[in-house]
């Protein structure tokens, strides 16, 4: 009977087992509850944006509070999100999951519309010179919130929420992701209940950033009422998992790996949204996405990539294809290393290539490469190959033509230059009096598109003689430590691709010479093509400074002009958003800032 | 015996401190910098960069950070995931059960469904029935897991949908104790998925190690004293054949916690080999090095266990 013993003993371990999965389980989920009747007549219970002028000085009163636990779940878009964010409060995340679901529930001063206009959100309108808010020198700022502001749980929203958002983000014992810009804030004064009042140290054109929800990163106010008194706001409930919102939804039930669900908020500025609510699953594999959209268990996924087009269009006329161009560009850029350094403060550690001193062979590998090409086979055609690095974006120079595919004018130049095809098909040369041969490592992740499209580029710069060996990484690695020798830091790259995006404000400390890694500065700093040129660290330096709009938008034209004629540069392809959506939700005004979730307010089933 | 499972007990706890220290080190080299998945984010400043960095102590030599982390570890303390800022062990604890849930339920097929077709693909060797079920095994165990998880998607949710049949969900809300029947439906495609591959493999050894024993002189007697086939077959042949499948799967047991990352992945199931290949992405190494040292341990105990178990069902091995 020995047998038994092993069978009794093994049963035993697996009924554990079980009992132990129950019992977690049980501890970790709140068993769903029937949802009872509306509680509360939304129209009475919700204030209209316009309220009479003689009823602002009693100021705002606080009303019933909301239970989001218990509230109605009937009417319910469900949509797949294949990241699970990390915290719901934007200035502890960089997720875009965390952003989308940021614009559904916890709005910021103003956010962008579906034409990438920057609009008022709790505020009543964006402060301009000409309304007063802004002063002229562009140091001053002047908000005056929308009447009557409630957060979910019945109380004010109130200036003193505004004062009390940024001084979280700037108490240091708060581990925020960015204080970029709010540490230019010198003061914050509240004249009354409505009013901020903003005092910067220094010009900070970027302050739309501020305080705003946007395409990429949610900074909502935050309550104060529920965080105050906190000694950090590192890890607290309420900020991985709000309860209090002033969106038009408030979470109601978040369980980890499977799904978040946000209910419909009465006490919203707008008015209770039309929704009772929004199912997030989160569903990492875009291929049972697919199957869910199909089998009807899931409304909408808003990630699909460029390879999912055919499949997508097939499924017409149920399940809706939607393509939104964006501002981010997938770019290859050459390491300036040796360009570097004229002025002395922006030495990089290692010198580039000494071929990519000369601009016609910088020219020349754009030209030699299909990007349109590339763009039709691999991305179905339904994106771009940009001039310059803000596509989709009102800060575009729209004066300049993408480089064409060029061979002639590619060989031109390189003839030109003096590199001559050899007999291995490669072109060498002389420069600075040494031989060298137009032969470059291209480092990148190991994304499958970008094996893709090295391919295609690989064989494309063979034909004008010019050899591209590409190397692809982790992420992980490819952006590391500049401590750890990682190579976008380290400068130790000939040529190196990936994806960013300069918006929804188009400044970036990328190009600035004193961001350049190196050993002088520990290797910090974010200018990883290792380029720093007086001229071009000047223009962007004015366009860091320069708050009035028209202005500003003339200094980033130069700013690609000058990218564009010095081919620092190559814009592969400009991204775009991929959703597909059934055809009973209806409401989407998706734009190429906004996305897709900025007007959830107004979604409605049919 | 029992000094021989404090001697056992000792020797795993020095292996947990080595594994410790070499899977620190060698995850922080395989993922990279955690600040790494800020690259190229536009609103995070450098400065920003090294503040953070700082807080979280990344700024600390290698050898600092590990007696950190050794130090709170010892304590239960499995430190704050660096993406989300959560607890780690609140994490696991989330996961755990739903891992457990979905694997401990593929186990028990998994094992009784071998024992069963294992036995019969013996018995009748050569027959029809068992080159059928060596056809199957094969195609069954060189299929990759993905590819029979989203054939099983496509077939019983996508075409039966649209044939008008009833069909099964493809993930996600699968934890809802007032509807057992929901949660049931839940399990069959990811069970089904991680039991095909599995299943194939224990056949095959199962059969194996069953014609080995019937082959013997003690089944030979057993026939020859008039036994029935079936108590030859279950009390004899099937209880010895078994023994080898106990050490597999007493080294499979320990993987049940770590998850299966691929299903986990297609099924959308919130289990933990979905959090180790999410957190892996995002360089979070406190979550990643807890879930490896969770599978350490288990790894090392089961271990234990399986041979101490050993010295109860196969009677030639003693260990006084």
């Amino acid at each position: 009977m020995k047998g038994n013993k092993l069978f009794y003993s093994m049963s035993i371990i697996v009924i554990s087992a079980m009992v132990l999965a129950a019992c977690g389980g049980g501890a970790t989920t709140a068993a769903p509850t029937q949802p009872p009747p509306p509680t509360a007549a939304p129209a009475t219970a919700a204030p209209a944006t316009a309220v009479p002028a003689t009823e602002a000085p009693t100021g705002c009163q606080d009303i019933d509070a909301f239970d989001a636990a218990a509230a109605p779940t009937d009417k319910a878009v469900k949509i797949a999100y294949s990241q699970e964010p990390d915290n719901l409060v934007g200035y502890y995340s960089n997720m875009t999951y965390s952003a989308w679901v940021g614009q559904m529930t916890q709005p910021g001063l103003a956010e962008w519309n579906e034409n990438s206009e920057y609009v008022p959100d709790l505020a009543a309108e964006i402060p301009t010179v000409e309304n007063g808010g802004m002063t002229a020198d562009g140091l001053s700022f002047t908000w005056h919130l929308k009447p009557n502001l409630h957060w979910s749980d019945g109380k004010c929203l109130t200036s003193a929420d505004v004062k009390f958002t940024f001084e979280s983000i700037m108490n240091q014992k708060n581990t925020v992701l960015s204080r970029s810009g709010y540490d230019k804030i010198a003061s914050v004064e509240t004249p009354d209940e409505t009013t901020v009042v903003f005092t910067f140290s220094e010009p900070y054109a970027p302050w739309q950033l501020l305080f705003t929800s946007g395409p990429n990163t949610a900074n909502p106010i935050l309550p104060k009422h529920i965080l105050e008194g906190l000694d950090t706001l590192d890890g607290a409930a309420e900020i991985h998992q709000p309860t209090v919102t002033a969106g038009a939804f408030v979470p109601q039930e978040w369980v980890p790996g499977d799904h978040l669900t946000l209910v419909a908020s009465p006490s919203f500025y707008g008015g209770k949204p039309t929704l009772d609510a929004v199912f997030i699953k989160f569903v990492p594999d875009p291929e049972t996405a697919l199957a869910a959209l199909q089998t009807g268990d899931t409304d909408l996924y808003p990630d699909f990539s460029e390879s999912d087009i055919p499949t997508l269009e097939a499924l017409e006329p149920t399940l809706h294809l939607g393509v939104v161009a964006t501002p981010l560009f997938e770019h290859y850029f050459f390491n300036m290393g040796t360009v570097a350094g004229v002025d002395g403060k922006g030495k990089s550690d290692v010198d580039g290539p000494c071929a990519f001193k000369d601009i016609r062979v910088r020219k020349a590998i754009i030209l030699a490469t299909d990007r349109a090409g590339i763009v039709d086979a691999l991305l179905n055609g339904k994106t771009v190959a940009p001039a310059t690095l803000y596509p989709a974006s009102p800060f575009e120079n729209t004066d300049l033509e993408p480089y064409p595919f060029d061979h002639d004018q590619a060989n031109a130049l390189l003839d030109e230059a003096g590199y001559a095809v050899g007999a291995d098909g490669i072109r060498a040369g002389k420069c600075d009096g040494k031989d060298v041969k137009l032969s470059f490592n291209f480092e990148t992740t190991n994304k499958q598109i970008r094996v893709d499209i090295a391919l295609i580029a690989q064989q494309n710069l063979k034909d004008v003689g010019i050899e591209f060996k590409p190397i692809h990484t982790p992420a992980g690695s490819f952006f590391g430590l500049y401590s750890e020798g990682a190579n976008m830091p380290k400068g130790t790259y000939d040529i190196a691709g990936y994806t960013t995006g300069f918006y929804p404000d188009p400044f970036s400390d990328n190009f600035l010479c004193d961001q350049i890694p190196n050993a002088e500065n520990g290797g910090q700093g974010n200018n990883n093509y290792h380029f720093c040129d007086p001229k071009f660290d000047e223009l962007w330096q004015a366009g860091a400074k320069e708050t009035d709009f028209n202005k500003r938008k003339a200094i980033f034209a130069e700013i690609q002009k000058y990218m564009y004629d010095n081919a620092l540069v190559m814009p592969m392809y400009a991204r775009a958003n991929i959703y597909d959506v059934s055809d009973r939700v209806a409401g989407i005004n998706a734009g190429s800032y906004s996305y897709l979730f900025w007007n959830m307010e107004a979604w409605d089933l049919k | 015996m029992s000094a021989y499972i404090a001697r056992r007990l000792l020797q795993g706890l020095i292996i947990l401190f080595m594994i410790s220290a070499g899977m620190f080190w060698l995850t922080r080299a395989a993922i990279g910098d955690p600040m790494s998945q800020y690259a190229t984010a536009q609103n995070i400043s450098a400065a920003d960069k090294a503040r953070i960095r700082a807080k979280l102590g990344l700024d600390q030599p290698m050898p600092i950070q590990y007696l950190r982390w050794l130090g709170l570890a010892l304590q239960g303390d499995l430190g704050i995931s660096q993406f989300s800022r959560q607890p780690v062990s609140e994490l696991m604890a989330t996961r755990l059960p739903m891992t457990l849930w979905l694997m401990v339920t593929a186990e028990i097929v998994i094992i009784s469904a071998s024992l069963i077709i294992g036995t019969i693909s013996a018995v009748r060797q050569y027959s029809l029935l068992d080159n059928l079920i060596t056809s199957f095994s094969f195609i069954g165990f060189s299929m990759p897991i993905f590819f029979i998880a989203l054939g099983l998607i496509l077939i019983f949710a996508v075409q039966f949908k649209n044939w008008g049949l009833p069909y099964l969900p493809t993930g996600a809300d699968i934890w809802d104790f007032n509807n057992p029947v929901e949660m049931a439906k839940h399990l069959i495609l990811p069970v089904a998925s991680l039991a095909i591959i599995q299943i194939a493999g224990y056949t095959r050894f199962l059969r194996s190690s069953m014609l080995e024993v019937l082959s013997q002189d003690f089944i030979r007697t057993a026939r020859a004293k008039g036994l029935a086939e079936r108590a030859v077959l279950m009390r004899h042949a099937l209880q010895n054949a078994a023994l080898p499948l106990v050490t597999i799967i007493g080294l499979d047991i320990p993987f049940l916690l770590g998850g299966a990352i691929v299903t986990e992945q297609v099924f959308a199931w919130p289990g933990m080999g979905r959090l180790f290949w999410e957190y892996t992405q995002r360089s979070d190494y406190p979550v990643v090095i807890a879930v490896l040292m969770l599978v350490s341990a288990a790894v090392v105990i089961f271990q234990i266990i399986t041979d101490v178990a050993y010295t109860f069902v196969d009677p030639r091995i003693r260990l006084s």
